[in-house]
C-alpha cells in the first residue's frame, strides 16, 4: 500500500491554496504585519460565508490570522501539537451577546484532509454529533473535520442557548465547505474487530505520540512528519491492548526503526532477518512488532499474547 | 528483569531512561502503598532538603458556585486559614509577615494563558495583593504579573499557579509556573526535566517564599486546547514552599481524577519528568510521597487522595 493519503483537489481547496500562496507571497515581499489585515484575510474564502451575527451573538473584536510562524503568539506553549501537523493557516472570530457567553471560532486550514482528520482524532471525549465528516460536542465544545480544514468552536460557558449557537455556527462552516476529504489510507489497515472506536489516533511526530501512549524518552521509532501512525486500542475476550500502524518512506526507513524497537525498548538482540518474537515484560503485558515491507505493526500492553498475535495478523492481512 | 532496592521491578520506561523517573514513576505509575506521610502533629514550613517538605490543602465546595462563579470571600478565608495552619500562626498577618517583610519587593507570579483558559483565577491574585499589601509593601513594590513580571528587581516571589495536565510537560504547576523567566521558554517543552533549571536562574534563585496553588478548578485533559469535559471544581487552594512536593501531590491527584473519568488507568503521558529532576537533578525539594508530610483541611468529598 502506498501512502498516498491527500484528498480530492476539491475547488474550495484550490481557492484556499491560492490564498495560501498569496500569503506566502506577502511574506517574502515584507512580512505580515506591513499589510492591511482585511487583504491578508480576504482570500480566506469560508470567512465570507461565516456568519457575522448568529441567533444574537456578533462578531465582538477584530479577527486573527495565524500561519506556521506566528501559531505561537495564539497558542504559546502548544502551537507544537498543530506544527506537528500540516498545518497551514488558523483563523479565530470571537462572537459575543450581552449577558451570554462568548463564543470563539477557530478554523485551521490543513496541508491536507489526512491531517485534519489526525487533528482531530487527538482529543475524542464527548458526544458524536452531526456536523462535517466527523464532530463531537463536549460541554460547550464542538469540534469536527471536514475536507482539509478542522474547526473548534467553544462557548465560555455552555447554556442552551449557547449551545445551539455553537451548532447552528459549525453547520453553517461545515456547509460551506463544498468538498469531501479522505480518511488516511492507513486506518484502514487497523482491525475493525474489536477496535474502540474513539481511541482511534492518526499523527506523525514523536510529540503526537507521546500526548497518547509514552514509549520512551527517545524517538526510537524515527517519527518524523514523512511518517505516518494510526493507532487505536483494541478489546476482545476481554482482555485489552494497543496497536501502533507506523508507515515509512520505505522498507529500508522501518527496517531501521524496527532494529531500533527490537533493541532499545524490547531489550532484545537484533539479528538480521530474525523475527523477534512477542515479549512479557515487566507489567504482565505483552509487546510485539512486525515489519512488513515500509510498515511496522507494534502491539503493545496486550494482556495476552494471543491477543497480540491476533492483532498482528489481522493488520498484517490487512496491508 | 532488574530489580530495584525497594522491592519495585525496574520498568522498560526506567531502562531507556536511566535515573529519570525512579521512585515517582513507581509511586504514580505503579500501586503505592502509602502515598503521603501522615498529616498532623507539629511541623515547622520547611525548605528544599530538609527532609520533610510539608504541603496544606485546603478545600471549600463554596469556593465554586453556580455557572462557575468564584466566590473571592471564601478563597480568602482559604488563603488564610491554609497559611495559618502552615505557618502555626494563627492571626493572618503575623503570618504572612514571616514570609514577607515590608521592605521587600515582591512579584506575584500567576498563570494568565488567555488561549487555554485555564487561569489563576482573580480572587486568588486579589486576596494575596491584600495580604502583601498588609504586610506593609506598597502597591509600587507588588508585581502581579504573568509575562514580564520583572524578576530582577523582585526580593521575594510568590508562586501562584493553576493546575493542568500539559501536553508537552506531563503537568503544569509551580515548576511549569516559572517557564516565562527563561529567555528561552520553547526549550522546556519538549523535553521538560529540566524545568527546575529556572528556578536557580541568579534573578531567581532563593527568591520564592511561598506556594499558593489555585485548585478550584483544574484541568485534567489531555489538550493542547481545552475540552470542557476535563475540567472540574476541586474547590481547593494549597500553600507550601516545596515546589516538587507540590507538583507531586497535583499531579497524583490529576491522575487519580484520569482514571476516574475513564474508568480505568489513563496514565498521564507524557510522564512529567520535571518533577523527578528538580529534585534529583536540582534539589529543589521532594518528590518522595513518604516525604511529603499533607496536611488536609476542610471538604473532603471527592478528595482524590
Amino acid at each position: 500500500m502506498r501512502n498516498k493519503w491527500a484528498g480530492k483537489a476539491a475547488a474550495v481547496s484550490l481557492i484556499l491554496s491560492a490564498g495560501l500562496l498569496l500569503l506566502a507571497g506577502r511574506f517574502l515581499a515584507g512580512g505580515f504585519h506591513m499589510f492591511d489585515r482585511e487583504k491578508i484575510i480576504s482570500p480566506f474564502p469560508l470567512l465570507k460565508l461565516l456568519p457575522g451575527e448568529i441567533a444574537g451573538w456578533t462578531a465582538s473584536v477584530e479577527d486573527q490570522v495565524f500561519d506556521r510562524d506566528n501559531i505561537f503568539d495564539y497558542m504559546d506553549g502548544a502551537g507544537e501539537n498543530y506544527l506537528a501537523f500540516d498545518f497551514q493557516l488558523l483563523f479565530v472570530r470571537e462572537y459575543a451577546k450581552p449577558d451570554s457567553p462568548s463564543i470563539v471560532v477557530e478554523i485551521y486550514q490543513m496541508g491536507s484532509s489526512g491531517d485534519a482528520f489526525g487533528v482531530f482524532t487527538q482529543d475524542t471525549d464527548g458526544e458524536e454529533v452531526d456536523c462535517g465528516q466527523d464532530a463531537i460536542y463536549a460541554a460547550g465544545l464542538l469540534r469536527f473535520w471536514k475536507d482539509t480544514v478542522f474547526v473548534r468552536i467553544l462557548a465560555d460557558k455552555e447554556t442552551p442557548e449557547a449551545k445551539s449557537a455553537v451548532m447552528k455556527i459549525g453547520g453553517a462552516i461545515a456547509a460551506a465547505i463544498p468538498g469531501v476529504g479522505k480518511r488516511p489510507q492507513l486506518i484502514s489497515v487497523l482491525p475493525a474487530e474489536g477496535l474502540k472506536s474513539k481511541s482511534l489516533r492518526y499523527f506523525h511526530t514523536l510529540i503526537s505520540l507521546n500526548v497518547h501512549y509514552y514509549l520512551v524518552n527517545a524517538n526510537i521509532l524515527n517519527l518524523s512528519p514523512e511518517t505516518q501512525v494510526a493507532m487505536a486500542r483494541y478489546q476482545k475476550d476481554g482482555s485489552q491492548a494497543y496497536l501502533l500502524l507506523v508507515g515509512y518512506r520505505s522498507a529500508e526507513r522501518a527496517y531501521d526503526a524496527y532494529g531500533r524497537f527490537v533493541e532499545m525498548f524490547l531489550l532484545e538482540r537484533f539479528v538480521p532477518d530474525v523475527q523477534v518474537q512477542p515479549k512479557k515484560l515487566e507489567n504482565g503485558k505483552f509487546a510485539g512488532i512486525v515489519r512488513k515491507g515500509q510498515y511496522l505493526i507494534i502491539v503493545l500492553d496486550a494482556d495476552t499474547e494471543s491477543l497480540l498475535e491476533w492483532l498482528v495478523k489481522q493488520a498484517s492481512m490487512n496491508l | 528483569m532488574r530489580k530495584k532496592k525497594n522491592g519495585s521491578l525496574v520498568t522498560r520506561r526506567d531502562f531507556i531512561k536511566g535515573a529519570a523517573m525512579g521512585a515517582l514513576g513507581i509511586a504514580l505509575y505503579g500501586k503505592e502503598k502509602q502515598l503521603f506521610a501522615a498529616s498532623g502533629g507539629q511541623f515547622e514550613p520547611v525548605a528544599a532538603g530538609n527532609p520533610q517538605s510539608t504541603v496544606v490543602l485546603i478545600r471549600n465546595e463554596k469556593a465554586v458556585g453556580a455557572g462557575d462563579r468564584i466566590d473571592a470571600a471564601v478563597v480568602r478565608e482559604m488563603i488564610d486559614t491554609a497559611l495559618a495552619e502552615f505557618s502555626g500562626e494563627k492571626d493572618a498577618a503575623k503570618a504572612w509577615a514571616r514570609f514577607i517583610k515590608p521592605d521587600d519587593t515582591v512579584g506575584v507570579k500567576f498563570t494568565r494563558c488567555e488561549w487555554m483558559r485555564v487561569h489563576t483565577e482573580q480572587p486568588v491574585i486579589d486576596a494575596i495583593i491584600k495580604r502583601v499589601g498588609e504586610v506593609g509593601v506598597s502597591k509600587d513594590r507588588i508585581f502581579a504579573q504573568d509575562g514580564g513580571l520583572p524578576v530582577t528587581k523582585c526580593t521575594a516571589l510568590i508562586n501562584v499557579p493553576s493546575v493542568k495536565v500539559h501536553t508537552l510537560t506531563g503537568i503544569a504547576v509551580s515548576l511549569k509556573n516559572y517557564i516565562n523567566f527563561s529567555a528561552q521558554p520553547s526549550k522546556y517543552h519538549a523535553l521538560s526535566a529540566n524545568l527546575g533549571e529556572i528556578f536557580l536562574l541568579p534573578e531567581v534563585k532563593g527568591k520564592t517564599r511561598l506556594i499558593v496553588v489555585d485548585m478550584l478548578r483544574p484541568y485534567f485533559g489531555p489538550g493542547p486546547q481545552i475540552n470542557p469535559l476535563h475540567r472540574w471544581n476541586y474547590c481547593g487552594i494549597m500553600v507550601a514552599t516545596d515546589p516538587v512536593a507540590v507538583d507531586t501531590v497535583c499531579l497524583k491527584i490529576c491522575q487519580a481524577k484520569r482514571n476516574l473519568f475513564k474508568g480505568e488507568e489513563w496514565p498521564l503521558s507524557p510522564p512529567p519528568d520535571s518533577i523527578y529532576s528538580a529534585d534529583k537533578n536540582y534539589k529543589l525539594g521532594t518528590s518522595d510521597p513518604a516525604r511529603i508530610k499533607l496536611v488536609k483541611l476542610g471538604w473532603e468529598k471527592d478528595i482524590l487522595l
